[in-house]
């Protein structure tokens, strides 16, 4: 554990809980303080989102002035832009912040360290350092896309099942009643074609969604096990993609809503690794477009820009 | 009733502290170890495999191979990494842990 443990969570990137309400009222009454709180919660500068931000990411500090005040244009990053500031200010939970992902890319030094987390180290400098991950992604020569993108695909469920596992005790039908990703985004589930999508629990939608993926997964047609089995046609555009498009859905539901949990559980560097490499697949293979990244663009920007 | 801030849920620690949520975690991070050295593991051999068999058939074109001989030979090659890879795919996962 002592790896991780160069994580300094000051009062100043603690969150400010829009939570505590949830535990003492019933359902219906949960929903509608929740869309009055959503709506009471959009001042706009003094918003203690926005301030916490500037204390809490010194990193950044001359960027954001720099756009905002004109700074240097040569010095000045293009992805700091004022719709995205105000876009930022709006999100009332928003459960990630860039400096929450400092010391994944700090490597610790000089811990004395069992051999376990010796190994754990190793990975863990490999995966900070020199675009390993982005190497890794790439299709090996002569094999066929369609079963490097399958191989991925499954491997990427199985990493979302386990990161959603850990914090299972935390993400009940009580806790988070709609499937969401910040106010901004609500994620409906459809069973089916011509039957209306509707709002379930983020439990509820998590296990439909691992219950659907399951069911290709085991589909001989779509997913082939047997040495001469095919994919089917357009099985990227129409497998692919459909999966990764709502896999995702799970990360942003775990940023957005459980990152302080996470902290708590140590398992940042897991989610933010399993994370960017889900990201750099997709933008590897052209999988996912930048809508589809919703409430975590910025941060799949941040990502991918290390 | 009490309405004070605070980042984390109600019950947080207690339900953390619980040998069920304990285990899962630690599962998790093993996992996780497990995959990434796995994946690297797989990922760096099979380039060292294509990087071998890449020479050995320049080294046969050298020798005047026949042009569909080594296209067989590499043919027949890509075939058996894609079996692997398959069967990557199929070997017996984690089941869920909820
Ligand atoms: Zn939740």
């Amino acid at each position: 554990m002592a790896f991780l443990q160069n994580f300094h969570l000051s009062p100043g990137q603690t969150i400010r809980s829009t939570r505590g309400f949830k535990w003492n009222s019933g359902p219906n009454q949960q929903q509608q303080q929740q869309q009055q709180q959503s709506q009471e919660e959009l001042p706009p500068s003094s918003s203690p989102l926005r301030a916490k931000e500037n204390n809490a990411r010194p990193f950044n500090d001359t960027s954001n002035n720099n756009t905002v005040y004109g700074g240097d244009p040569l010095l000045t990053t293009p992805i700091r832009s004022e719709p995205q500031l105000q876009q930022q200010q709006n999100v009332t939970d928003f459960n990630y912040t860039p400096s929450h992902q400092k010391p994944y890319i700090q490597p610790q030094s000089g811990t004395t360290v069992t051999t376990h987390q010796d190994i754990k180290h190793i990975v863990e400098m490999t995966l900070g350092s020199e675009g390993v991950l982005n190497q890794a992604v790439k299709l090996p020569r002569g094999e066929d896309e369609n079963e490097w993108l399958a191989v991925h695909c499954v491997d990427f469920y199985n990493q979302i099942n386990m990161l959603y596992g850990t914090i299972t005790e935390f993400c009940s039908p009580q806790s988070c009643p709609r499937m969401i990703a910040t106010n901004e985004y609500e994620y409906l589930w459809s069973k089916g074609k011509g039957i209306p999508p509707v709002s379930v629990s983020a439990p509820k939608y998590v296990e439909y969604l691992m219950r659907w993926c399951q069911d290709q997964f085991d589909d001989e047609a779509i997913f082939p096990a047997k040495k001469d089995g095919v994919f089917p046609e357009r099985f990227i555009d129409k497998i692919i993609i459909p999966i990764l498009r709502r896999l995702f859905r799970v990360y942003a539901h775990i940023y957005c809503h459980h990152f302080n949990e996470i902290l708590e559980l140590n398992l940042q560097t897991v989610l933010n690794t399993s994370f960017r490499h889900f990201c750099l697949f997709a933008e590897e293979f052209k999988l996912l477009r930048p809508a589809d990244f919703g409430p975590l663009l910025e941060l799949v920007t941040e990502l991918r820009d290390r | 009733i009490s309405k004070s801030p605070k980042k984390l849920p109600n019950g947080f620690y207690e339900k953390a502290a619980h040998n069920n949520t304990q285990r899962v975690v630690s599962v998790c991070k093993m996992y996780f170890l497990d995959y990434y050295c796995d994946m690297f593991d797989y990922v760096i051999s099979r380039r060292q495999r294509t990087k071998k068999v890449l020479e050995y058939l320049e080294h046969k074109r050298a020798q005047n191979m026949s042009d569909q001989t080594l296209n067989m030979e590499w043919n027949g090659y890509i075939q058996q990494e894609h079996d692997v890879l398959r069967k990557r795919r199929l070997k017996p996962k984690h089941k869920d842990f909820e």
